[in-house]
């Protein structure tokens, strides 16, 4: 055979290679249709709408922490980020704060949080994830702090804006208009990952960090720049939260992390870095929610319902991996 | 080949899921013995709401699983599922999530149950839960709860237990004219029903003015977690005469404290009646503990919601329906509502048999519970 005959052959396998979320989508396929021809009100659309409005918040932020498992690092605070983001804007919005500017508020704030913890994780040249081991406390007790423990409820007039009708479903748009924000933060983050400098940059720091540098990748600002955009994330699913919901309460925010960066890691997005895939991460909290919702559907007992979704976690987990293992291993 | 595999495996999952789900019904899976259901209890059951009516599916969705108090509302509210004819359908996140359990709800009415009886430990849940009610599904709460959401709740009158505990504990530690320290622990800060205890425990402390109180901290709720703050607290107040708890892993954490400190003068007190708390009390580690008739709070919401279906009863408004205070120390059991006399030892017996427990409260059902209507009162009274 001689090299003409190799190439159109490897031309026409690239060309047939499928994306490699297709193992993640056919998952969620499937459950879906287990779960449906189970149980046929499942495939109700308000149904599936609501299920992917109800998760939307965790979509949103696994999508985030896809630039962070790119650069190899982990984010443990962001829960507490979008508490405090939360927390923050009820009170400026209770205060007498134009809703809208109390919206940005929260989202800077978020910011603010993560560059914390960036700025923290590089002068301390600290993994993150131990800096926010620390920074998840701070934050918990900062939002504890200043709302003393409580829920924070704007009031009925405040409630009746535009922005908690819209969000909280109450306008009479055809869908839980949350999807829509789902939907472009998608679009600007796949975007911001793909076609831009930035982009690159993530994914090349945590394929080498040492080449990433000699290359002449300004590392710090590129982490400080990831946590950044992390904490703005969690700022707007504060906010998102508190629309949705109309009020926040001091826990609002702590059960986000296992299903978020589960999320990322059952769409394929590995814990090592160096790639990152923004549609595997949404359809793995799609995944998940779909089980969450499934569980219910089918019956299953709430003592089981724990132990069914470790399991598929693990699996999926342990299933990537050892196939990443073998390609490795094949490629040698 | 790698996505073949993950979606084989992932798929795989989902049928094994199905497959449990197929196999398990919910109303046997969640029972603890549906077989101890003595028949003469269900030939009781009211005419408004008997068995022979039309099938029911009632969501019951908890704040936490695994809890042993919890448990005891999960067993009582299958007997009532059992007594009525009705499928039961338990329900909640490992942790206490309130969105999740918000999710949880929405799924179960999403799914087609008739009912949902849930814990509403966070004001978050409650524009969710509203939309439910409006959306036709009727809800009871209870346990916990939110005065904004319009359903009756099942509970105590929380700020008056805790008035009792802090009475009775001020009693124990000498009365109006003791001094020292007295240390409250709250598992869940911001809780309304925990604060509103805090608030009565503190009112009757605070009647002797050489009592210091101190707190309420946060104690945590997960059983190592509060021994281990409760620990911390003793370590730093070691002259307190009292340690008060408002949640139900409180109890067994102070006894097991009191044991391994018994030269510290402390009395320990707190809630509910699960049976490593009767055990602390009736080794004398731990000095009282208040329930709030954990049956009442499974049996009564499910009583209510199959009666209000089945007979397009209105409950969509807030209420309030007292779940009574018992309060045992090692030498007497005090039973609300006019329950017989029972012994220590009777009472632990019923706080371990779910089947011992439907026996002794049936005059709960055949009264409080059955005349539920008018034993309604106004959401206020909650906190009065």
């Amino acid at each position: 055979m001689t090299a003409k005959d190799i190439e159109p052959t490897r031309s026409l396998a690239k060309r047939r290679r499928l994306p490699d979320e297709i193992g993640v989508a056919g998952a969620l396929v499937a459950l879906v249709v287990v779960v449906g021809v189970v149980q046929p009100r499942f495939f109700d659309v308000k149904n599936l709408l609501n299920l992917v409005a109800n998760n939307s918040i965790v979509a949103i932020l696994a999508m985030a922490i896809v630039f962070l498992l790119a650069t190899g690092e982990i984010d443990l605070s962001f829960g507490y980020i979008l508490n405090l983001a939360a927390v923050s804007s009820g009170l400026l919005m209770i205060a007498g704060l134009p809703v809208i500017a109390a919206v940005a508020a929260a989202i800077v704030i978020g910011g603010l949080l993560g560059a914390l913890n960036g700025v923290l994780a590089v002068s301390f040249r600290l993994p993150l994830i131990i800096i926010t081991l620390g920074t998840a406390s701070m934050f918990q007790g900062l939002s504890l702090v200043i709302n003393r423990s409580g829920s924070v409820v704007p009031p009925q007039e405040i409630r009746e804006t535009w922005f908690f009708q819209f969000f909280g479903g109450q306008s009479g748009f055809p869908f839980p208009p949350i999807i829509l924000v789902l939907g472009a933060v998608f679009i600007i983050l796949s975007v911001l990952f793909k076609r831009t400098r930035f982009g690159y940059r993530v994914t090349a720091l945590g394929s080498n960090p040492e080449a990433a540098r000699l290359a002449g990748i300004p590392v710090h600002r590129v982490k400080i720049q990831v946590t950044v955009l992390m904490g703005l994330t969690a700022g707007l699913g504060g906010v998102l939260f508190l629309g949705f919901r109309g009020a926040v309460d001091p826990t609002t925010g702590s059960g986000y992390l296992l299903p978020v960066i589960a999320a990322a890691i059952i769409g394929g997005n590995p814990l090592s870095g160096g790639s990152g895939t923004l549609v595997g991460a949404l359809l793995g909290a799609l995944v998940i929610a779909v089980i969450d919702t499934g569980i219910v559907f089918l019956g299953i007992d709430a003592v089981w319902s724990t132990f069914v979704t470790g399991t598929v976690i693990v699996v999926a987990v342990g299933i990537d991996q050892a196939i990443r293992f073998q390609r490795r291993r094949a490629e040698r | 080949m790698k996505k073949i595999f993950q979606a084989s495996a992932i798929g795989f999952m989902a049928l094994v899921l199905a497959a449990c789900g197929g196999g398990v019904t919910t109303s046997e899976s969640t029972s603890s013995s549906p077989a101890e259901t003595t028949d003469s209890v269900s030939e009781e059951t009211t005419d408004s709401v008997s068995e022979e009516q039309a099938p029911l599916t009632i969501g019951f969705v908890t704040h936490v699983i695994g809890n042993p108090f919890i448990q005891q509302i999960i067993d009582a509210a299958q007997q009532a599922a059992d007594d009525l004819g009705v499928t039961l359908q338990v329900t909640g996140p490992a942790g206490a999530e309130a969105d999740a359990q918000l999710k949880a709800a929405q799924t179960l009415v999403a799914a087609g149950v008739d009912g949902i009886a849930i814990s509403v430990p966070s004001e978050s849940m409650a524009q969710g839960l509203n939309q439910i009610i409006t959306d036709g599904t009727p809800i009871v709460t209870f346990n916990l709860m939110q005065s904004s959401v319009n359903a009756p709740y099942v509970g105590e009158k929380s700020v008056e237990s805790g008035r009792v505990l802090g009475a009775a504990m001020l009693d124990a530690i000498g009365g109006a004219s003791a001094s020292g320290q007295a240390i409250l622990g709250n598992c869940f800060p911001g809780f309304p029903v925990l604060e509103n205890r805090a608030t009565g425990v503190q009112e009757s402390l605070s009647i002797a003015t050489g009592v210091e109180i101190l707190g309420p901290f946060d104690v945590k709720v997960d059983a190592a977690e509060n021994y281990g703050k409760w620990e911390g607290l003793l370590g730093a107040n070691p002259d307190a005469l009292a340690l008060i708890g408002l949640c139900a892993p409180d109890i067994a954490s102070l006894g097991k404290l009191k044991q391994a400190n018994p030269d510290s003068a402390f009395l320990g007190g707190g809630y509910d009646l699960t049976t490593e708390n009767l055990a602390a009390i009736k080794s004398g580690d731990a000095t009282m503990s208040l329930g709030q008739t954990p049956f009442m709070q499974g049996y009564a919401p499910v009583y209510m919601l199959v009666d209000a279906i089945r007979n397009g009863i209105d409950i969509g408004k807030p209420s309030f329906l007292n779940s009574g205070t018992e309060i045992v120390t090692k030498d007497k059991v005090i039973e609300p509502f006019g329950l017989p006399s029972i012994t220590f030892a009777e009472l632990e017996e019923i706080a371990a048999s779910p089947a011992k427990s439907r026996e002794y409260y049936q005059p709960l059902v055949d009264g409080v519970i059955a005349n539920w209507q008018s034993e309604l009162r106004p959401i206020a009274e909650e906190s009065s």
